[in-house]
This record gives C-alpha cells, structure tokens and sequence, in this order.
C-alpha cells in the first residue's frame, strides 16, 4: 500500500500549495492559517470551491480553505476542533496518532479520488476506537480533504448530524456543514431565543411582541409606533420577554459569523452584531480582540496598500504573521518590531486588563474602548509572533529535559539491580560466617569433652596407682602381723 | 478496580446481524465514555456505508448497546489484581491474510495499548491489507478483556469462599488463570529467562496469504460450520 501511487502524491501535492512550499519562514510548527485574499477562511462556503476538474485524474483539488493541510504538520484549526488528541488526557490519543488517521484517512481516499470514501471504509482499515476515528474523518470530510471532487455528498447525514447537534462532542463540527441551507436551518433550529422583527429586521434584545395571529414577531421599538400590518390591533400581540441574551460562550459558529462580519463591516460594529445575531456590539469587539491573533482578518478599507507592499516582505521576516491582504495588522506588526518586544508586551497587557475593566463596567465611553482596542491589537501581535519563538526553544529544551530524564531512570534501574544483587551475596555470606560461628563452637566443644576425658583418665590412673600402693601396704602390714 | 488493562478503556464490540437475507459482521473497538448518541449516529452511518436495509439500524443499536451495558456493569467492580502475565493467541483469517501468533502480556500494566501493538505489528510484517491492523487489536482486546472478566468472576468467588476458609489467600493464584501460575514457575531463579528451543516455533507469528481460492474454500467451511 505505500508504494501504489507514489505519481498521485507528488502530482497533488504539487497542486495544492501546502504552506511549507509557499512560505519559507515559517518557523512555528502549528502553522498560522494563511490569509486568503477574498474570502473567508475558515467558513466552508460552497461558494469558494474551485471547480472540480474529472478529466485529470491526477490531480486531487483541495478547496482553498483548506489549503493549510500539510502531511507532517499539524495545523492550528485541528488542534481546534479535535482537541481530544491534544490535551493530553488519554494517552493513546496523541498527535502522533491524529496524524496516523488523518493521513491513511487522506491516502486511502487520494488511492481512488473519484470515488468518495465511506466513513466505515475509513473505520475498517484504522487501528482505533470507531468514535475517535469518525470524528477526524467528519473533519477531514467538512475540510474537504477528502470525498470534495468527487460526487456530491447527501444531504442526509448533514441532517443527521445537524440534529444531533447537542450531544456530539464537537458541536460546531456539524453545525456549519456544506450546504448552506442545512447550516441555517441548524442556526435557527439552536437559536431559538433569537429573534428578529418582522418589519424593521432589528434583532429583539429585551422584549419582542408576537402575535399569533399572523405568526409575526415585532421589536418593541415597531411595536410601539403601531409599525404591523393592517388588520392587527395592540391587543393582538403579546409581549414575550426574552432574557438578557446570557453572556453565552462564543460557539465556533459565532466566531466564524463574526469574523466574516469584520471582513466585510470592517469597523462598523454595529453592523458586525447585527451580522452575528444575539450579541451587542460592544461584545462583537471584546471577542475580537480576545481572538488569538493567528486567526483574524481585518481588510480595513481606508488602508494605503502601497505601503503595505513594502512593509510586508520585512515583516516577514520579523513576524510570522504577516501577509500581503492584511495591512492593518502588518502595520500593527512593523509597530511592534518597532517599539521592542518587552514594551509592546507590556502596553498589550496593561490594555487588556484596562478592557477587561471596562468591560466590567457597565458606563464605558466609546472612545477609551476603542484606543483600548488599538493598542492591544497591536501588543497581541507582536506577543503572537514573540510565543512562536519562545514555543520552538521551549519544546526543544523539554526534549532535552526528557532525554535526560530517561537516561537517569535507565540508571536508576541499572543501580536498583546492582544494589539488589550486592544484597543477595552479602546475605550469603552473613549465612557462611554464621556456620563457621557454630562450628567453632561445636570444636571448642569438643575439645572441653576431649579435655575432660583426659582429666578423667588421669584421674583413673592415680587412683589406680594408689589403690595399688594402699593394697601394697596393706599387704605388707599383714605380712608382720603373721610372722 | 474493574477496567480494561489498557491504557484506553476501550469495549470490544461484535456484531453478527442477519436482516432479510442481508448479513452484516463486524468487529471493532468502542470508547465506552463516547454519549449514546454516538451509537445511534454509528448504525445510521454504517447501514449507509454499506448500503444495508435500514432494518439493520435498531439491531445495530440494540446490539452495542447491550454490549456497552454489559461492559458497565462489570465495571464497578473489583478485579483480581495479583500476578498476570498471560498468553495472548493469535489466530484470524482477514480477507487474504492468516495470521498466527502467540505472545505474553502484562495484565497489570495499565499502559498496555493493543493497537499500537498491533499497529507494530502490521509494520513489521509488512502486511498491506488495512484491515488486518483491526483485527487484530480487536482480537487482542476481546482476549483481555474475557480474562478481565474472569478475574471480576474469581474475586466475587474467592470473596464467598473466603467465610468458609480461613487461608484463601493461597486459592487465588490456582483459580485465577492457570496459565498464570505457569509464568511464577517460569520467572523463579532455578530456569532461566531464556525461552526453550522447542517454543520458538510457538511464539514466532506466521503470515500466510491466501489465493482466491483458498479464501472461498475457507469461507464456505466458516458458513457451513456456523450454521
């Protein structure tokens, strides 16, 4: 399997301009989405796919928003959305093993392009839990890396997953799925608290009026200069109160809306909230600015794209960030290298606490937000560019780190046996010299009982010697006594 | 503390469905902390994949389901934990490749992950089929986790018989798989750790390819001897 088509790697990676080609300094290994010129990156609209070419078959189109997708490298937006393999909590789920599946998911399907590959192909050929692997295949699949020249996908499983919407894991995975119609259904589907007045399209915030009569729905402000249609009276509406739209966490669908907004708004933000739907202004521009900076797009209208032209090539040299269609931020960028590292950091992070104030309260004046706004636009982007670096030595210093600490606990473990081993020896010869204890012991012993003997067998022969002499004695006395 | 002795706590899953003539069988592995919903969005796609009568959605469901409920209520139990080192067989058939094996693992080494190990496996043998990789881990799985479930079953057993004996500590190791036991007697100091000649050929895997044939010939004997 890994030889087969060695002509249709080359010939498609070719076609697709992977970021390694077409950027060489690119330093970071989680590569910065590139910017794309017009449209929008990271929303799949259908509108963006370049036409699929069936004639060659050896060329595999890519759509350009996906045109990060590199072999070796992981890139930001997957970390994003699958961040199951990346967090570190099971540990067979790592990037290596993302890598794994994403890659024999992409060259299983770049085997045969024309033919769209199934989830359960993809699942029988992969090694892995069948949850995990259909959660990168969905991926890919959304991404367009795999199944996009070839047939066009039914609308059923997008429906499907649109529905399931709350209880899969990644949520905004579905939700912006192909076909448009789907995604908006979904959004009106999930949203159900947001509303818009059926005469001035203004979104309702605070209290909506509807009528059931005609099933429409009335802002207060239409509501209250009798804006509805003929036939309808005050009474006939009821007021419906919608809670404070609750600080609700930005779902990757509302950052997408949002960013889409930006580009085409530019600043005017209140255009942006209306754009993204449920949010004032004022939290468009907060959850902007608190975007990590890799991934925003501003294509300020009022910029002087001469001098953006000269700016750029420098600034890429000094930040990773940079990019022809992004003026704003390449100025913000040049600032920065400017001003220095230590003291744009320092301005960036004196703005976002002073935002965060005034966010908290509630009276902010438009004009402090928005120089707010600016300075930390510009810290955030050199401190982008400062982490790559800083991530690069870090991670080598931690391999370095974990060499070493590998070799130590080889040699603890080759000392832990040593050790034991001395032991067992030492054991052994306490064992020896206590034997030798009790033979000695049982010698000195011996030698007592053969002294003993000794003593009583001189005892015997004095005895002997004089019972004898006694007997001698005696013998002679009476030998007197007779004569 | 019951769990799969792997790093992932991962169910192994199987299926043999017949709807209307159609037959389905598959084997795979499944992250038991995936929601429920999972299932349901599983058998959709799958009968999709596969172009199945749609018949086969709610015995899809119902089947992982069942497994996944038997694999929990396992779950909150104790397992035997003591000496564990067992030999794991090895023996599919997938599409033109057979396979044979046979290898020692570590019950208690909670790291263990059967699908790196399996996809070692198919690197080294130079296996280009794709789905043998599954098999196998799956295989591998299934194996540990009957052996897990026996442990769940002596330590429930050894617990009642415990009331009656005062020295059930020494049962254990004679219940809880004999071919534990074995591997005490191998690891002692009087042998060596070095295995014997005669069981090489035991414990080397072999890969055979099958022609076409031969696969067919195969697979009308399965189908013969399952019904």
């Amino acid at each position: 399997m890994a030889g087969r088509s060695p002509v249709k790697e080359a010939d498609s990676s070719d076609t697709i301009p992977t970021p390694a080609q077409s950027k060489p300094p690119q330093i970071s290994a989680k590569s910065t989405t590139p910017a794309v010129k017009s449209e929008i990156p990271s929303t799949p609209t259908p509108c963006s796919r370049p036409p699929p070419s069936s004639s060659d078959a050896d060329v595999i189109h890519v759509p350009s928003y996906s045109r990060w997708f590199s072999r070796e490298k992981i890139d930001a937006c997957e970390v994003r959305f699958l961040p199951e393999f990346f967090d570190g909590r099971s540990p067979s789920k790592s990037p290596s093993v993302y890598m794994y599946y994403r890659n024999s998911i992409i060259k299983q399907f770049r085997e045969n392009p024309s033919r769209k590959i199934s989830y359960t192909d993809a699942r029988r050929a992969l090694v892995g839990d069948v949850g995990s692997i259909r959660r990168v295949f969905d991926f890919l699949e959304l991404w367009g890396l795999v199944n996009h020249s070839a047939a066009s996908a039914p609308s059923k499983p997008a429906k499907d997953t649109a529905n399931n919407n709350k209880s899969a894991d990644a949520p905004s995975l579905e939700a912006p799925s192909s076909a448009a119609p789907t995604s908006s259904s979904s959004k009106h589907s999930s949203a159900a608290s947001r509303r818009f007045c059926g005469a001035c399209k203004s979104l309702c915030t605070i209290a909506c009026f509807v009528c059931d009569k005609y099933d429409s729905t009335l802002c207060a402000r239409c509501y209250v200069r009798g804006n509805f249609r003929v036939g309808l009276s005050n009474a006939d509406f009821r007021r419906v109160e919608i809670t404070d739209e609750p600080k609700a966490d930005w779902s990757e669908k509302d950052t997408l809306l949002l960013l889409e907004a930006i580009m085409h708004y530019g600043d005017d933000w209140k255009k942006v909230a209306q754009h993204v739907g449920g949010r004032t202004d004022k939290d468009c521009v907060a959850h902007f600015v608190k975007l990590p900076f890799g991934e925003e797009f501003l294509g300020h209208p009022s910029s002087d794209e001469a001098e953006s032209g000269f700016e750029t090539n420098k600034r890429m040299r000094l930040t990773p960030l940079a990019d022809a269609s992004n003026p704003i931020m390449a100025q913000a960028a040049f600032l920065s290298a400017l001003a220095g590292v230590e003291s744009a950091e320092a301005a960036a992070r004196a703005a976002v606490t002073t935002l965060s104030e005034v966010d908290d309260n509630t009276a902010s004046k438009g004009r402090r937000g928005s120089f707010a706004r600016n300075t930390r636009r510009e810290a955030d982007v050199s401190s982008n560019g400062d982490t790559n670096l800083n991530a690069l030595e870090r991670a080598y210093a931690d391999v370095y780190a974990l060499l070493e600490k590998e070799e130590r606990d080889i040699e603890r473990a080759i000392t832990g046996i040593t050790e034991v081993q001395m032991k067992e020896i030492q054991d052994k010869i306490l064992h020896f010299e206590e034997l030798d204890l009790q033979m000695e012991k049982e010698l000195a012993q011996l030698e007592g009982m053969k002294n003993l003997l000794f003593v009583d067998q001189l005892n015997l022969l004095f005895r002997r010697s004089y019972a004898l002499k006694t007997e001698e004695r005696a013998v002679e006395n009476v030998k007197p006594n007779v004569s | 503390k019951f769990r799969m002795p792997t790093a992932e706590n991962l169910v192994p899953i199987r299926l043999d469905i017949e709807v209307d003539g159609q037959r389905y069988k598959d084997a795979f592995t499944w992250n038991p902390s995936d929601p429920d919903s999972e299932v349901v969005m599983f058998a959709r796609r799958t009968v999709k994949d596969l172009k199945l009568a749609p018949g086969f959605i709610p015995q899809i469901v119902q089947s992982i389901q069942s497994q996944l409920a038997d694999f929990r209520s396992y779950e909150g139990q104790d397992m035997y934990a003591g000496d564990k080192i067992v030999p794991i067989k090895l023996d599919l058939r997938v599409n033109h490749t057979v396979i044979r094996d046979q290898f020692l693992w570590d019950l208690n080494n909670f790291e263990s992950d059967p699908e790196e190990f399996s996809r070692t496996l198919c690197k080294d043998l130079g296996i280009e089929d794709p789905e043998v990789g599954p098999a196998i881990a799956y295989a591998i799985r299934e194996q540990l986790y009957e052996i897990a479930i026996q442990n769940v079953t002596s330590a429930r057993e050894n617990r009642i018989s415990k009331k009656g004996r005062r020295g059930a500590e020494h049962f254990p190791p004679s219940k809880a798989g004999g071919a534990a036991l074995d591997l005490i007697k191998l690891f002692s100091f009087r042998s060596s750790v070095v295995r014997k000649r005669k069981e090489w050929g035991y414990y080397k895997p072999t890969l055979d390819l099958l022609s076409n044939e031969d696969v067919d010939a195969l697979e009308t004997k399965e189908e013969r001897s399952g019904r």
